[in-house]
């Protein structure tokens, strides 16, 4: 019976379940901005369009006004008590039939039009009085839509009774109608322009709002690269409280590991020296006592094997996926140099071939048990050579490097009906070397926690033993 | 041999004390780190059995502490925290072996004799001198093959003289590596043994096998056979 191998998968996850994922935060504020800047500017346009279009309709008031009291002021009634108009005109669009702007007069029995007017019976009628004036437009007439001034005046004829007369000045709409589309060409392209510079504007700071959530998601990858162990403390406030979150839960794992591993480890303590006492007793009772000191003999040993084991499993802590990368080419050398010096009077000699960009994200003690208790092996059943070599392993696209690990050794090697005796936990190939099985058992169960593979087979070069760690790049 | 042993586990140190006397050492013993450096200055020592786990001083403090105050015998860490971490921490900073508890007595000593030799030169367990050889771990003497038979301080003074092989010994040197704290030293019991070992080695007196160095010590002078 094993534990579920980590990497099936049972249930989908819950990110898997939903239909649609939410816009991202910058669709939702393009949309946001073009919708009320659309509607802003366009409430901008009427406005403006509308003032543009009443000042307009004002100074051509004015105008005709202008215009009504030059007849005016040009025209008398001559002796017989006719009005003379005078012959020069204001303006000479007067003179010219059809120029869009007319003139007219309405008296008692009076009628008179601009050479402008003739033929073209614009609503010149209204009779005014004296003093009133009256501005309309734009009206429906014979020559189209028209704007029309009318003035009251009075003269007092020789006998001294009071002449009325209206003046009327009309212009045709299209000069004014031209004008406003002129205005509202350019207010709307100058307008149109100024939006779409405030939208490219707003998604550069939309941008440099978000600047803070990239840098948190680059600051996280870090992590996970093992680049960095924590995330750096300036953030903006909005985020402050993610981050911290953030930390806290990284730190409170590590913390977590380091008092298991210190609980576990105090538990390990407490347990050998009573142990190691009680061979200590063992050792030197008397030889009378000879099979109940076996028995007793053989139960120290076997609780003393179960102890080493569970520690080392439950001190490990597996992958991790926050795990700082450690550098494997300084513990692999002093783990040799180490060895070297245990094994001196047997002239055991190591060589390796360490990759200095070569990686291992996990506990720096995982990596050494593994190098350690697979290294040990070799070099106690070497005769002259191991040969250790480490490599990093690169994959497309993936965060984390692999990290290969091989040691061989010139020994008698191991058969391969024995390897599988050999990889199950806690059997020892050979007791002629003490200490084989549980070294082996270890690293399987570093290797395994952190979803590695190791093999056994035989060294081609050196004809030993030959066992190979990998763990892929992800 | 004199051996030094700190260790703060009271029921262990003296249980290991005990056998270590019974082999024939010397032990000077301490329950914690300081007292361990205290006692690593004040004696010459062949070899020291340090736990790590120490009170006052951790073990690998009190072993930097040694080899920076200059002393080079060799050491054998004991503890029971078993990572590869603390195995190469604890030899990089000066230790030659390491010993997992609980452990099998055996193992020790045959660690420690191990260590003495290697220390002294001999890359093997038995020390040869022309005729004469020495088996450490059978802790026995022949002759040209015959065997020899020494009483256990004879079979030490000769052990230390020869391990010594070519080097002058003095007398402190002898007594204080040789014999207990406790026990009172009389540098005339030493000439007796030298006496008594020269006739036994050396019957016909042709040999030679130790030399006496006037007023300054004694001398194994056979060399060691290479």
């Amino acid at each position: 019976m094993g534990r579920p191998d980590p990497q099936t998968r049972t249930a989908p996850r819950p990110s898997e379940v939903s239909a649609r994922r939410p816009w991202s935060l910058q669709a939702r504020s393009l949309v946001a901005s073009i919708i009320f800047l659309a509607a802003f500017l366009g409430i901008t346009f009427l406005a403006l369009d509308r003032a543009f279009y009443q000042s307009s309709v004002a100074q051509l008031e004015e105008r005709l006004k202008a215009y009504a009291l030059a007849f005016f002021a040009g025209s008398d009634l001559n002796v017989r008590g006719q009005l003379i108009l005078p012959d020069a005109m204001p303006d000479a669009r007067f003179i010219r039939p059809g120029s869009g702007l007319y003139a007219g007069v309405v008296g008692r029995d009076f009628y008179w039009e601009s050479p402008s007017s003739m033929g073209r019976e614009l609503p010149f009628e209204l009779k005014l009085e004296r003093g009133a004036e009256r501005f309309v437009g734009p009206i429906d007439s014979n020559v189209g839509g028209v704007y029309v001034y009318s003035y009251g005046v009075s003269w007092a004829d020789r006998r001294g009774e009071a002449q009325n007369y209206t003046f009327h000045i009309a212009e045709h709409e299209e000069a004014l109608d031209a004008q406003r589309a002129v205005f509202q060409r350019t207010l709307g392209t100058r307008l149109l322009m100024m939006g779409v510079a405030l939208l490219a504007l707003q998604l550069l700071v939309l941008r440099w709002s978000l600047t803070p959530l990239r840098k948190v998601e680059q600051d996280l990858a870090r992590v996970e690269r093992g680049q960095s162990d924590h995330l750096p403390r300036h953030y903006p406030r909005e985020l402050e409280g993610l981050t911290t979150s953030l930390n806290d839960f990284i730190e409170s794992e590590r913390e977590r590991r380091e008092r298991q591993r210190n609980v576990l480890g105090d538990l390990a303590h407490s347990l050998k020296t009573p142990l190691a006492v009680i061979r200590g007793e063992i050792e030197s009772a008397d030889s009378g006592a000879t099979s109940v000191r076996q028995t007793i003999e053989g139960q120290v040993r076997r609780m003393e094997a179960i102890v080493e084991h569970q520690l080392t499993r439950a001190v490990t802590s597996g992958h991790q996926p926050f795990a700082s990368a450690v550098d494997v080419e300084r513990p692999a050398a002093e783990i040799v140099t180490s060895l070297e010096k245990l094994h001196a009077e047997r002239n055991i000699l190591c060589e390796f071939e360490l990759d200095p960009q070569a990686r291992f994200y996990g506990e720096t003690g995982d990596l050494m048990e593994v190098l350690g208790n697979l290294l040990e092996n070799a070099f106690k059943w070497a005769r002259h050579s191991v040969w250790l070599t480490t490599r990093r392993v690169t994959g497309p696209g993936s965060r984390r490097p692999g990290l290969e690990i091989v040691v061989e050794d010139d020994g008698t090697g191991i058969n391969a009906d024995q390897i599988d005796q050999v990889l199950k936990r806690g059997v020892r190939g050979d007791e002629r070397v003490p200490g084989h099985g549980i070294g082996l058992s270890i690293v399987q169960d570093i290797v395994r926690a952190h979803r590695g593979t190791l093999t056994v087979d035989r060294s081609a070069e050196l004809g030993g033993a030959r066992f190979r760690v990998r763990f892929e790049p992800h | 041999m004199r051996i030094l042993l700190v260790e703060d586990e009271a029921a262990l140190r003296e249980t290991l004390a005990a056998r270590l006397k019974r082999e024939g050492f010397a032990v000077d013993a301490a329950a914690d780190g300081e007292d361990g450096l205290f006692l690593g200055r004040e004696m010459p020592f062949d070899v020291g059995i340090i736990d790590l786990g120490l009170p006052k001083m951790p073990g690998i403090e009190l072993i930097k502490k040694l080899r920076e105050e200059g002393k080079t015998f060799p050491i054998l860490i004991l503890t029971a925290r078993s990572s590869w971490q603390d195995k190469v921490e604890g030899l990089k900073v000066g230790a030659d072996d390491f010993l997992v508890k609980p452990f099998h007595v055996e193992e020790l000593m045959a660690r420690i004799n191990a260590l003495m030799r290697r220390a002294a030169g001999w890359s093997r367990p038995i020390l040869e001198c022309g005729p004469v050889a020495l088996d450490t771990t059978a802790q026995t003497v022949t002759l040209g093959g015959q065997i020899v038979e020494l009483t256990s301080y004879e079979y030490k003074v000769l052990e230390y003289l020869m391990l010594h092989a070519g080097e002058l010994v003095s007398k402190t040197d002898l007594t204080e590596h040789i014999y207990q704290q406790d026990f009172d030293r009389d540098s005339n019991v030493l000439e007796v043994f030298i006496g008594r070992l020269r006739k036994k080695l050396d019957p016909e007196a042709s040999l030679k096998p130790i030399e006496t160095v006037r007023g300054r010590g004694y001398r194994f002078a056979i060399p060691r056979n290479s």
